[in-house]
């Protein structure tokens, strides 16, 4: 469990407040024991008539308890909370700090979106380990001890009674909760997470699925599954309600064994008679503040879940990445040599690239062109060694990238990916990302030459950049990629959501800042290519054609018939995308 | 919602025997809190004040267990009540949901945020469970129980009666009092709260982006400022919350003191108590304000709970009316050979003559007021013709196909297929003719052969999906995958690519014969192959069907019989390509325009 080993780490971290909420904890704990206490001895002492101030003594003593516990209290939730999201914070930047090397390994999944959801979730559900399994059961115990303690100064067997009650409350119980609860809540969330994706699909293959007439099927299959699941989680709730049930009973039955062994050792001449309902009153309260310990095991499962699933999806190994002392130089264009490169995904059944060699010469344009999943952006993602091939070797500069330091490749790459991502702040921040200093007046002039001259540098940009288009997105991305200053251009269809006017107009400004150094552009169109210094055609993870455009146009190869259909196109293509 | 009901109302009224259990189950349990705390009182007066021997206690002893079992049992009784009562509740309005979902008509879909529905009909309905599992029971044991406790202590001694009556309305107005501060100060803060949360999940996001620009470590500082600023704004919310629970612990503390002490005075100062009663209130007191304490917590979850509910209401609010009338629809659902006996439509199943000709007469339609709208003229598109829509991107090309495939109900005007209006036809009946083939098909969690066969509707042979797979140029695809046709594609399973999703919809509709296919004709990024298949493919489907192509190759254009023109939602004009060519500048210039771009 390697994740609670962090989790305990970032505890101990916190280990101020932890101390500060236990203390705090038990002493609520004891002060409501004694507070339940002194009043049963309050009623009992009445009995023989005692001069009143001892009276007026007793009950001042009670009602200063009752202030003791319940602030107390006040202070053990405040220290409590606080501490768990002092934990959570270190959890949340130590995961991040770990996933930094294994991006985009994890994220370029098809549904990574919803694995990123997931594991902010996992993380946010470790918190309740801390606040409902790690530190109820230290208050109980020691407020436990402390009751022993105090009740073995009256008697021996009535002390031994609570701690049998004690073992079967804070072990038994628990237990027997822990092992029903296993199984039905592990096949509660399989049933969930299935039924959820059902209902997923049946979305989004609404037309095709009302199409093929196959919607009231589907209906009644959610409507067993909802069904099956609300069942399962009656259940699930139905043994934590027995747990919580067994507990009730526990008290009582310990409260009972006090009352029926205290009326023998009375008898017996062993305990004096006005500390029974005293007796009473503590074993009813010390249990009830056991209470949390039925459902813990619902927590401990809980967070034992989540840290289970964050191992998987964040392997811990830590395969320390090598820093490779080479340096990619960014004085010129860049060399970029593959030879024999092949790529496979983790999640795929096929190579996305297979064997794919290709020489690009310093300071020279190339266009990487091919059908949607032709393997163009992988090339990219292994250019940034942001993944490393399967088989083969890259070259940069002459130098094979594994000896190469990512890092001042990023540092000499000007990049704009399929998906750019924008952070919430200001236009002026996503711009800015790399740190370069750059005056407004120059900023300005950037985004105009980009065609963005309606917009303000203190624009606010929310979170993904949601409140941009997706023009507007690529625009930025370029912006950004062109302040970048790097001598290597790694474009993946930066201009794919542009008309085209827009594209000529921002592409111009951009062959003129990339004058001699080396320019790799994945297109999606075949349109303005002409000046390029070599075309690469790709299909099915392979290089099927390269050479100029004027040379591919006299092969008639795949290149020439793909460029026959686009003059076909009429209507789409070279429109800005809208919205039906 | 019909006859404004609200869905908690609604479920109180389908479950009223749950209710009514749940009373009876409360008074039953009151009675029992009140005999024990009765019986404990007297048994320690016995042992204690009158000095008898456990033997002669042991009758008192025994029923005393027996009662103390009682009462755990009633509890647990209650409990699983209401745990069956939130099932219920929970499948019932899933159910309802999922009805409205499946039973929408597609602008709904289109419409969207699935994720979002998906996490309604998911997390939103289970989020409901606590108010029908929690609150209900423990409102329900509050109104019972506090009355019952209440009137006992009355009758032992009123002095103490009077005191919990004063003392008690403070809880559960603390109780709301909190609930409303927190809420404001929560809702002052929300915005600064959800940033916070936000920031994680954002940097997650961008985490390439981050580390190309070499910003990743810098970001790792930001998430642990935010976390510490998102621990720091909620611990302001928990405090007053903290605050007002320990004025409310102060309250029922000096209650409970205040009972204790004239309890004592009585007993000391006037003599007219006997001990057994004293003890015996003393045990109510704290069983009273517990119980009250709990429907604050109670309170608390039912709250959560019935924002979720609210949302659920919403949603069923929002796909309601969509479809004709829930009512046959779901008489029609119950089983599927009553296509004849439904309805005056399915009449006309029979009788259509295929391939159909269809008549649009008049359409109007829009997805909501002021929002986009279609307008045709009256227009007829023969009998196995072969038709293309051409317009600009947003022209209302695919809500004019979505509306001949009886997808979309017109809002005024007709839609006619062989000269009976489309909305007469049984729609199972209908679609069993109709192939649609998407630009983005939907691949489903299954194998590759039920991903093909579900174009049937009917069971199939795997020599027909193999032959299928065949015409549709698919067949070297289920070799390469390592059970063949029994792999399993889609979500969770094998990938494929656009090319072979593109193919694998030809297979459906091979499969299928359709009499009427809908063709939205994929744009750029399909490889040759696929290319060529498609336009292959559907030549030979086309042969025996009329056919309706959005269409974005010339080539289809050049060989349709009659092509509609669309811009800015109305169809301007229909006829043949050179005639268009000749009555419409706009659409020469949008077929020219687009070939100079390409050759420039």
């Amino acid at each position: 469990m390697n994740e609670l080993t962090l989790l305990t780490k970032a505890m101990i971290q916190e280990r101020k407040d932890i101390i500060l909420s236990i203390l705090g904890g038990f002493i609520a704990g004891i002060a409501g024991v004694f507070l339940f206490s002194a009043s049963g001895y309050l009623i009992s002492q009445t009995v023989f008539a005692p001069p009143l101030y001892t009276l007026i003594v007793l009950t001042s003593l009670v009602k200063m308890l009752g202030l003791v516990r319940a602030a107390s209290r006040y202070g053990e939730r405040l220290y409590s909370h606080r501490a768990t999201f002092s934990v959570l914070s270190r959890l949340r930047t130590s995961f991040f700090g770990r996933l930094i090397p294994l991006a985009p390994g994890i994220l370029n999944k098809k549904r990574s979106g919803d694995l990123l959801a997931r594991i902010v979730g996992d993380v946010e559900s470790l918190q309740h380990y801390f606040l409902r399994v790690v530190y109820p059961p230290i208050v109980v115990v020691i407020v436990f001890l402390a009751t022993v303690l105090f009740t073995s100064s009256f008697s021996f067997w009535i002390a031994g009674l609570f701690v049998l009650g004690m073992l079967v409350a804070a072990l038994i119980v628990p237990g027997i909760v822990l092992i029903g609860q296993r199984k039905i809540q592990g096949l509660v969330r399989q049933e969930r997470a299935a039924l959820s994706t059902e209902v997923a699909e049946v979305l989004y293959g609404f037309r095709d699925l009302k199409v093929y007439g196959q919607l009231k099927k589907r209906e009644k299959q959610l409507e067993h599954a909802s069904a099956a699941l609300a069942a399962r989680q009656q259940r699930a709730a139905g043994h934590l309600l027995l747990g919580q049930t067994m507990h009730a009973f526990v008290t009582f039955f310990i409260s009972w064994g006090v009352l029926a062994s205290g009326a023998y050792l009375i008898r017996d001449g062993q305990l004096a008679g006005v500390f029974l309902a005293m007796l009473v009153m503590t074993s009813l309260t010390v249990f009830e503040e056991a209470a949390a310990m039925a459902t813990l095991p619902a927590y401990k499962q809980d967070s034992e879940y989540a840290a289970k699933r964050l191992a998987e999806t964040v392997p811990t190994s830590d395969v320390q990445p090598s820093h490779p002392s080479g340096v990619l130089s960014a004085e010129h264009g860049v060399s970029i040599e593959l030879s024999g490169v092949s790529f496979q995904y983790e999640d795929e059944w096929r190579p996305a690239l297979k064997d794919v060699s290709l020489r690009i010469s310093p300071g020279s344009k190339t266009a990487i062109v091919g059908p949607s999943g032709s393997g163009k952006s992988t090339m990219i993602e292994l250019l940034l060694k942001l993944r490393a091939p399967s088989e083969g070797d890259i070259r940069l500069n002459g130098r094979s990238a594994k000896e190469v330091d990512e890092t001042s490749i990023w540092q000499t790459a000007n990049v704009v990916l399929q998906q750019n991502h924008f952070f919430r702040g200001t236009i002026r921040e996503n711009l800015l990302l790399d740190g370069g200093e750059y005056t407004d007046a120059e900023l300005y002039a950037m985004l105009a030459k980009v065609q963005l001259t309606n917009m303000s540098l203190d624009d606010a940009v929310y979170e993904k950049g949601e409140n941009l288009s997706d023009g507007e997105k690529q625009r930025l991305a370029l912006a950004r990629a062109m302040l970048h200053k790097g001598r290597l251009w790694l474009l993946d269809e930066p201009t794919s959501s542009l008309d085209y006017v827009t594209e000529q107009r921002v592409m111009k400004h951009l062959y003129e800042q990339a004058t001699g150094d080396t320019l790799l552009l994945i297109c999606h169109r075949l349109i303005g290519l002409e000046g390029m210094d070599q075309i690469v055609v790709m299909d099915d993870g392979m290089v099927i054609e390269k050479g100029s455009y004027a040379d591919l146009m006299e092969q008639k190869g795949y290149f020439f018939k793909m460029k026959q259909i686009e003059r076909q196109m009429v209507g789409e293509a070279g429109e800005q995308k809208r919205m039906p | 919602m019909k006859g404004n009901k609200s869905l908690i109302s609604q479920e109180m009224t389908a479950q009223r025997k749950h209710l009514v259990l749940f009373a009876v189950i409360s008074l039953a349990l009151g009675a029992a809190m009140v005999s024990q705390a009765a019986l404990l009182a007297k048994a320690v007066q016995r042992v204690f004040v009158q000095g008898d021997s456990l033997s002669s206690v042991v009758g008192l002893l025994c029923l005393l267990l027996a009662l103390m079992a009682i009462r755990t049992l009633l509890a647990y009784r209650n409990g699983k009540v209401g745990l069956r009562m939130a099932a219920t509740a929970k499948t019932n309005m899933r159910a309802a949901l999922l009805h409205n979902l499946i039973h929408a008509s597609i602008p709904s879909t289109i419409r969207g945020q699935t994720g979002e529905k998906v996490s309604i009909a998911l997390d939103a309905v289970d989020e409901a469970d606590s108010y029908f599992s929690q609150y209900m029971p423990r409102m329900m044991e509050a109104a019972v129980i506090t009355v019952l406790i209440l009137i006992v202590t009355f009758t032992q001694h009123a002095n103490s009666g009077f005191i919990m009556l004063f003392t008690a309305p403070f809880i559960p107005l603390f109780m709301v009092l909190v609930g409303m501060k927190t809420k404001n100060k929560a809702e002052e803060k929300y915005a600064q709260l959800a940033q916070f949360s936000g920031t994680f999940l954002d940097s997650l996001q961008g985490m390439v982006t981050l580390k190309i620009f070499g910003q990743a470590r810098r970001q790792q500082a930001e998430i642990e400022r935010s976390s510490l600023g998102y621990r720091d704004a909620t611990m302001g919310i928990l405090r007053i919350a903290f605050t007002n629970t320990f004025m409310l612990e102060t309250i029922v503390m000096l209650s409970i003191g205040i009972v204790a002490l004239e309890l004592a005075i009585q007993l000391l100062v006037f003599k007219s108590l006997a001990f057994h009663t004293a003890f015996f209130i003393l045990l109510l007191v704290p069983e009273f304000f517990s119980v009250l304490k709990n429907t604050g917590t109670a309170f608390h979850s039912g709250r959560t709970s019935m924002g979720a509910i609210k949302k659920v209401e919403q949603l069923l609010a929002d796909t309601e009316g969509e479809y004709m009338s829930p009512k046959d629809q779901k008489g029609a659902g119950t089983s599927d050979g009553t296509v004849e006996t439904s309805k005056t439509g399915p009449a006309h199943a029979a009788v259509i003559s295929m391939p159909p000709s269809i008549r649009l007469d008049h359409v109007r339609f829009q997805y909501a007021p002021d929002s986009f709208g279609l307008e045709t003229p009256s227009i007829s598109l023969g009998q196995g013709e072969n038709i293309a829509i051409v317009g600009k991107s947003g022209s209302g090309k695919t809500t004019l196909l979505h509306l001949l495939a009886g997808l979309l109900k017109p809002s005024s005007g007709e839609v006619l297929v062989n000269e009976i209006p489309l909305s007469q036809y049984d729609e199972a009946a209908w679609f069993a003719r109709v192939s649609y083939i998407t630009q983005h098909p939907y691949i489903f969690a299954g194998t590759l052969s039920e991903n093909i066969a579900i174009g049937a509707g009917r069971r199939v042979t795997r020599a027909e999906v193999e032959k299928a797979t065949e015409e549709a140029g698919l067949a070297g695809v289920a070799p390469q995958l390592e059970q063949g046709y029994d792999t399993l594609v889609g979500e969770g399973g094998r990938g494929l690519s656009g090319g072979e999703r593109q193919r694998l919809a030809l297979a459906r509709a091979f499969l299928k014969q359709p009499d009427l296919i809908l063709f939205d004709e994929p744009t750029v990024g399909l490889d040759l192959h696929t290319e060529r298949i498609l336009q292959r493919s559907i030549a030979t489907l086309a042969k025996s069907a009329t056919m309706i192509t959005v269409a974005h190759r010339l080539y289809t254009i050049q060989h349709a019989d009659n092509i509609l023109f669309m811009d800015h939602g109305r169809l301007v004009d229909s006829g043949r390509h050179d005639e268009l060519l000749e009555r419409q500048p706009q659409y020469a210039q949008m077929v020219d325009v687009q070939r100079k771009g390409g050759l420039a």
